[in-house]
């Protein structure tokens, strides 16, 4: 009944887009430019900065190093993803990912578990921290963005204790292997870790577009009230978005842990912008005004390359953080200018 | 014919004279420099007495010392914060360490509380910069309070006017040491990648003595430098250093002038295929980073002792209140060089304070008029 009802309305959705494409030649092209600007954005930048640094920008070595170090990133922002995507915010997921990176390093590194416990127990605290976010926010009716901020800041506070406020080292080379050093193709390929984010871009794209689950997300976040009265049970959908969004940034945690094989108490936090600066530029392209994971995958990717490229030609890091602001505001005001400004509704 | 041979065989001889000369660009009396001044360091630190002894517990009787270490959370901060308490507690004055979270209202409340404490003496620890609390600084001054700094300045920098005095720290000197060990691990060709974080106040000294002497060493020699704020560590250096590295494939040193920093430029090594190839040379003896120094990923750090900063700060404190002559003004501390000849001493896992001995104790104590 449900499934039906969606499938209708997505439907009507989708014969008044073509009625509207048809109806005005010109808004499919500017839709076109909207959905691909970014990529187009990200191709100009790799052209620039090649004519400018050719040998070391357009070097495989320099691509390979770019796709293998910002894979813990976008697994973070696909784990804010799936809690926006539902209408929540959860500023909490940068703790997340510094718990379970600290979890997974104390119980391998100090207390001598194996690699495939450890990482259990760290997904099992995202598991935990989306319940407890969501049971806060679903039970006393308090907004996200409030709950979160207190469990994010409650969890930096666990993790300094469980730390003894030190950064730790010793994380098994085995996990260390398994996220940067072993590549595909062997050799000079990209680190696994990549793969691991392709891999989870691929399941929540196929996921968002073509499972009921999805969709209902999807309706959730548009609008609580016609979802409910659409018969969507809104509570448990908000409640699993936060544990999968949460276990999703544990994930990141782990992958934080290979990459450095260590874990800090402070500075996974510092991903949190990052994160949502990535997930919001990634709304303006693929399916503008929705957060998509190939949109936000797009935009890690063009920013990384931008501050990759500048680095190369020794510009101070305050240029960096220029091009990392400037870049999200004039993506997403382009993005308006095709949209011929019209209100901003991006769930 | 012969005029040929013997024309091209002192050409030879001469180019290899210059090459033996300039080995790379070094000076040739800079190699045997570097390693001296290495040397010197990988010594077991001995004690020598900042200044002449005094009578501490008599001069001490009835007056207090309130401490604001720039963060509780940080372990360097509170390693040298229970130092200084147990020293206190030797010589038998009162001492407050002031419990924060590198909160600067919390700093303003540390400084109230001396005020109306009767404390005699504030000591701004391992961070705070006096420039964030001017007039809590003034008003407590005004009211006969003396303000200081433990470990925030380098030797090189002047006091500020506002301060009754500072233990500085040779920062300069971990700079040389760090030049030092690239320049002769290299064989006198170090193409080096220096970073820091210029808003920490002896950041600037401490790199720009890298600079000098590396161009000391071999004015033709490649160095980088690049500013990664602190909050940015986590996203920058991994990115900055990567950069580096594929834009000059020949750079072999990345030298992080605060050992923290090495757990982002490890995976910028690994990603890049030059874990090994590329080393990294180090300062502030951080316990984890001493752990990679064992496992090969760092190749030196620079160590120092952090209850020997404690002791040492507090002795000059007590010389301020105390208003011995002359004044001392710099950390007695050594610098201490651990790589993997010695890094055993360090313990396993290592620790803030294994691998230095504990010459200070005595030392502070004969000083003090203890023992």
């Amino acid at each position: 009944m449900i499934e039906r009802r969606l499938a209708e309305v997505e439907g009507q959705r989708r014969a008044v887009r073509a009625k509207r494409s048809r109806a005005v030649g010109q808004r499919t092209i500017a839709g076109e430019m909207e959905r691909f600007g970014l990529i187009g954005a990200w191709i100009i930048v790799v052209i620039v900065l090649g004519a400018v640094v050719p040998d070391a920008f357009l070097s495989w070595l320099n691509f390979s190093t770019i796709f293998s170090s910002q894979a813990v990133l976008v697994v973070l922002t696909l784990g804010l993803l799936i809690t926006l995507t539902a209408g929540d915010f959860d500023l909490s997921v940068a703790s997340t990912l510094t718990l379970s990176a600290m979890t997974l390093t104390v119980l391998n590194a100090q207390h001598g578990w194996g690699v495939i416990p450890s990482v259990a127990v760290a997904l099992g605290c995202g598991v935990l921290i989306g319940a407890i976010n969501g049971a806060i926010v679903l039970f006393f009716r308090i907004h996200s963005l409030i709950v979160t901020l207190g469990v994010g800041t409650f969890i930096n506070g666990i993790i300094l204790w469980i730390s003894d406020s030190q950064t730790i080292a010793g994380v098994s080379f085995d996990l260390v292997s398994w996220v940067i050093v072993n590549r595909f193709p062997p050799g000079g390929g990209i680190s696994l870790t990549f793969y691991y984010a392709v891999f989870l871009c691929l399941a929540i794209w196929y996921c968002f577009e073509y499972t009921t689950i999805g969709r209902r997300l999807l309706f959730v976040g548009r609008g609580r009230e016609v979802a409910r009265l659409s018969g969507i049970r809104v509570d448990r959908v908000r409640l699993g978005s936060f544990v999968v969004g949460s276990t999703i940034a544990a994930g990141a945690g782990v992958l934080y842990a290979g990459m450095t094989g260590s874990a800090d108490p402070t500075s996974g936090l510092s991903l949190l912008l990052p994160a949502f600066a990535a997930a919001f530029l990634g709304a303006t392209s693929i399916v503008p005004g929705r957060f998509n994971p190939w949109g936000s995958f797009i935009g890690v990717y063009f920013l990384v390359t931008g501050i990759t490229g500048l680095t190369m030609l020794g510009v101070n890091t305050l240029v960096q953080n220029l091009f990392y602001g400037g870049g999200l505001v004039v993506a997403v005001t382009l993005s308006q200018l095709v949209r011929k400004r019209q209100p901003q509704s991006i769930s | 014919m012969k005029f040929g041979k013997q024309l091209a065989a002192l050409i030879s001889v001469a180019a290899f004279a210059v090459a033996l000369g300039t080995a790379g660009g070094a000076k040739a009396d800079a190699m045997a420099d570097a390693e001296a001044l290495i040397k010197s360091h990988q010594t077991l630190p001995d004690f020598k007495a900042p200044g002449p002894a005094f009578d501490a517990k008599a001069c001490m009787k009835d007056k207090k010392i309130l401490e604001i270490p720039l963060t509780m959370a940080n372990p360097f901060n509170a390693e040298i914060a229970k130092a200084m308490a147990a020293a206190a507690a030797e010589v038998g004055f009162e001492f407050k360490n002031w419990d924060n979270q590198l909160k600067v209202d919390q700093w303003v409340q540390g400084m109230a509380a001396a005020i109306a404490g009767g404390y005699n003496l504030i000591d701004l620890q391992g961070g705070i910069p006096p420039a964030a609390l001017g007039p809590q600084i003034d008003e407590a001054r005004g009211k006969g309070l003396k303000v200081t700094t433990t470990h925030l300045y380098d030797v090189t920098q002047d006091i500020p006017p506002n301060l009754d005095g500072s233990a500085r720290m040779n920062y300069t000197r971990a700079g040389q040491l760090m030049a030092a060990w690239a320049f002769t691990k290299t064989g006198g060709k170090p193409n080096v990648v220096i970073i820091g974080s210029d808003e920490i106040v002896p950041t600037a000294p401490f790199v720009k003595s890298i600079q000098d002497t590396l161009k000391g060493y071999c004015p033709d020699c490649k160095q980088q430098h690049v500013n990664v704020p602190v909050t940015e560590w986590a996203t920058k250096i991994q990115t900055s250093v990567q950069s580096a590295l594929v834009a000059d494939p020949s750079i072999n040193f990345i030298l992080p002038i605060y050992d923290s920093m090495s757990q982002f430029i490890v995976p910028a090594l690994r990603i890049t295929n030059r874990l090994g190839e590329v080393k990294i040379a180090t300062y502030n003896g951080t316990p984890f980073v001493l752990d990679m120094v064992r496992t090969g990923e760092v190749d030196m750090d620079v160590g120092e002792s952090l209850g020997w900063i404690g002791y040492a700060g507090i002795d000059v404190n007590m010389r301020i209140l105390c208003d011995i002559k002359p004044a001392v003004t710099t950390l007695n501390t050594p610098l201490y060089i651990f790589d993997k000849s010695n890094i055993k001493t360090a313990g396993e896992p290592a620790t803030f304070h294994d691998g230095y001995g504990d010459s200070h104790l005595k030392g502070f104590r004969k000083l003090w008029g203890l023992k």
